[in-house]
């Protein structure tokens, strides 16, 4: 027997379901995009899957200059799960532009929109290159990074409220207008709720989350921690329910009314965890860790849903988003 | 990066996620099992691959080989009409300590019969991968992605090779003998490990290991090519005692100078084995290539884990890159990643 995508039986032609979804403006052919972090700059997994069948790309996060990131080890696996300490390593905004980008384009004229994914250590130093990844053509949205767990300053823009809200302010302000704008928020933070509004009301137009946990592994032996940064971020499986969870939250109490959508990651890997975030008020959808296992998740994910929507009498996947009806609250769902 | 990297060609495949079946999954010694695949071949077939190459196993039931359905709904199902009796998880692997990410494995082999192409790792009980990869059995299924990593060069002016392989360094040793073989090289196999029982090869009956540390025809994966070995263990229970640095430097100190002209040392193992490996290179002016190992989540250049510290002014002066740091003794360095700049790294470049 051959393994094959755990699709529902019966897969129904992938048109009969209209899987395209809409971030403020921007147009995706299906919901699934990469993690930042998870999938390098592209063509990395070319030969694994069929990139052309993304709906978006979102690259590692950029950073003004170059950065090496962290010593080894970088990353550890925990049960359902792994920590991981890169510390932003990635080429400089100078490379990005000459090497990476080109490579996109010609992603890009395939199918898939391509998302930049920007990380800084000041408010100038995001503007900046915010506005200088914006004024490139073929940039479809940036993605911006306040909540990197592995370096020293990374996470303070984004568990602060009122720094949130001046720098998405700032930063939206430099930018291309026809460029989107979307803010990641960070899991590590007492009331999400509050980060996600500062972000909307600082000119958010879309919201991606979640970034991953603050999280520690330790060698018992040595007694030592098991990372060369001592702490990671928690990624995969592990951190699913705690994402829709949050993602559930930010929907009901700020982007629902603000007609903000949600990209949705943490620990998908299945069409069924999918759809639960679908469920819970995303209308975009990451995969990280799980491109690891397999690059081809998003693909078989894509036409799992397509078959699971079917299943539900749904005519396109917009329909579901957000259709979660809490016990007490009227089903709202056309159940068959 | 060529232009022939960015599309997908299906058809042509350079690397890929291959579903496979277990052949036989044999014990070696001690922690230490042969597993032997053979690639599905009803999908693209098996690209070419070279010694210093590994895949990434994927150390749990395959999706679509489970009932993945099932395994994502009701946690326990009771037999029908039988509430009391025993229940059947069907989520075991909330119950299991499973392996989530792929495992990295070197090569130790590929070849082709009438079912297809086979390849094999040697694989070392450690956690909770391995133990899974130590419980299957002939016929069932896993996948893996590869082949991965550049490959060991044989350089056209070099005809004797010098294999140093410590402990789960060993399987990549395999192969290569192999290839060397088949390009008329010479080569002298240097095996080590704690004790007899983690000597993950399969001893030559009536041939023991020589404890002067005379290459004798004692391992059988190299005596296959009439290539002789120098086994060592650190307790003396085979071959000759001490260190595998040991058994190669009686070698070197023994060979003639026309044959260092033309050799080189292949090593795989533990990191202070093959840091002291290439001091001993070093020291009598011999190649050497080294196989490095790292923690690696994809294997495939995207992830950014796998870092090891190579000088850049030796790796590939030609770009010019510039130092991330310096040792102590001030040589630079640059992170390089083991999974696509290497495994294989000539040990001159290697800042340890
Ligand atoms: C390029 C490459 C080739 C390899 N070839 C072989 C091979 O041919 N045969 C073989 O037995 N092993 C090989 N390894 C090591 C092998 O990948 C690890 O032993 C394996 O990942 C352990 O998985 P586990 O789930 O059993 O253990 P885990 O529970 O993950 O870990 C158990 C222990 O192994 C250590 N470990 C985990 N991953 C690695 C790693 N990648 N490298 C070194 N130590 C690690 C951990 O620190 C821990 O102490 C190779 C590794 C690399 C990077
Ligand atoms: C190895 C690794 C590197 C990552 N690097 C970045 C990064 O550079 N920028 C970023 O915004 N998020 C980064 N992330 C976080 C992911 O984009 C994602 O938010 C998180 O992993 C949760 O999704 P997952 O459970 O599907 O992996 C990284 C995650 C991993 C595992
Ligand atoms: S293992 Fe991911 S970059 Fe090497």
């Amino acid at each position: 027997m051959t393994p094959s995508s755990p699709t529902p039986a019966a897969t129904p032609p992938a048109a009969a379901v209209d899987l395209s979804i809409d971030l403020a403006g921007l147009k995706l052919a299906n919901p699934m995009m990469t993690a930042s972090g998870t999938c390098g700059y592209g063509y990395e997994y070319a030969d694994f899957t069929d990139l052309s069948r993304l709906g978006a790309f979102v690259t590692k996060s950029i950073t003004a200059e170059a950065r090496k990131g962290n010593e080894a080890y970088r990353i550890v696996e925990t049960r359902g799960g792994m920590l991981n300490a890169i510390g932003l390593a990635n080429v400089g905004l100078d490379a990005f532009l000459a090497d990476k980008l080109p490579q996109l384009r010609k992603l890009r004229a395939t199918g898939p929109r391509v998302i930049v994914n920007v990380a800084g250590h000041s408010t100038d130093d995001y503007v900046k290159t915010c506005a200088r990844v914006a004024a490139e053509p073929d940039v479809d949205a940036i993605e911006l990074n306040v909540s990197c767990p592995n370096v020293k300053d990374g996470l303070t823009f984004g568990t602060d409220p009122r720094l949130l809200r001046e720098l998405c302010r700032e930063v939206r302000t430099a930018m291309a207008k026809n460029v989107r704008l979307i803010v990641k928020l960070s899991p590590n933070v007492g009331d999400i709720v509050l980060t996600a509004r500062a972000a909307v009301e600082g000119g958010a137009d879309v919201l991606s989350m979640i970034n991953t946990y603050t999280a520690m592994t330790i060698d018992i032996h040595k007694r030592r921690p098991r990372l060369a940064n001592g702490t990671g971020g928690l990624s995969g499986p592990a951190i699913r329910p705690l994402a829709v969870y949050l993602l559930h939250r930010v929907y009901r109490h700020v982007a629902r009314e603000a007609k903000v959508p949600i990209i949705g990651m943490g620990g998908i890997q299945y069409w069924q965890d999918a759809a639960e975030f679908l469920l819970a008020g995303a209308s975009g959808l990451a995969v990280g860790t799980a491109l690891f296992v397999d690059p081809a998740t998003p693909v078989k994910i894509t036409e799992g849903l397509a078959a699971y929507l079917q299943k539900q009498g749904c005519k396109s996947l917009r329909e579901i988003v957000g259709t979660l009806a809490l016990h007490g609250e009227p089903p709202v769902t056309p159940y068959p | 990066m060529p232009a022939d990297q960015t599309f997908f060609d299906p058809a042509h495949p350079r690397r890929g996620r291959f579903d496979a079946r277990v052949v036989f999954n044999r014990m070696l010694c001690r922690e230490h099992f042969l597993l032997r695949l053979v690639i599905d071949d009803t999908g693209p077939s098996f690209p070419q691959t070279s010694p210093g190459q590994f895949i990434q196993l994927g150390c749990r039931t395959p999706d679509g080989a489970a009932d993945i359905d099932a395994l994502l709904g009701a946690e326990i199902e009771w037999p029908p009409g039988n509430p009391g009796g025993q229940a059947a998880l069907r989520q075991p692997e909330l119950c299991q300590r499973l392996a989530l990410l792929r495992r990295p494995f070197s090569l130790a082999g590929r070849g082709e019969d009438d079912d297809g192409v086979w390849i094999e790792v040697v694989h070392r009980v450690v956690g909770a991968g391995t133990d899974w990869l130590s419980r299957l059995k002939p016929g069932e299924a896993v996948d893996l992605i590869g082949p991965l990593g550049n490959a060991f060069t044989l350089p056209e002016d070099k005809h004797v090779a010098l294999l140093v392989g410590g402990g789960v360094g060993l399987p990549p040793m395999f192969y290569l003998a192999e290839e060397l073989w088949r390009q008329g090289w010479t080569a002298v196999a240097f095996v080590g490990a704690m004790t007899r029982d983690l000597l993950a090869v399969d001893l030559n009956e009536n041939v023991e290991p020589d404890v002067t540390g005379l290459p004798k025809l004692s391992a059988r994966q190299f005596a296959r090519f009439m290539f002789p070995s120098v086994v060592t263990t650190d307790d003396g229970s085979a071959g000759l005692k001490g260190r595998i640095t040991a058994g190669l430097e009686g070698v070197l100190e023994n060979l003639p100078g026309a044959s260092a002209a033309q050799a080189v040392i292949f090593t795989c193992g533990p990191e202070p084995m093959m840091h002291a490996v290439a001091k001993l290179a070093a020291h009598h002016g011999i190649d050497c290539q080294v196989c490095l190992e790292q923690a690696m989540a994809c294997g495939m250049g995207t992830c950014q884990s796998c870092i090891v510290k190579i000088d850049p002014k030796m790796f590939h002066p030609e770009r010019n890159e510039p130092a991330q740091g310096a040792d102590a003794v001030g040589r630079p360095w640059r992170f390089k990643l083991a999974c696509t700049d290497g495994p294989v790294f000539d040990s001159k470049m290697v800042v340890w």
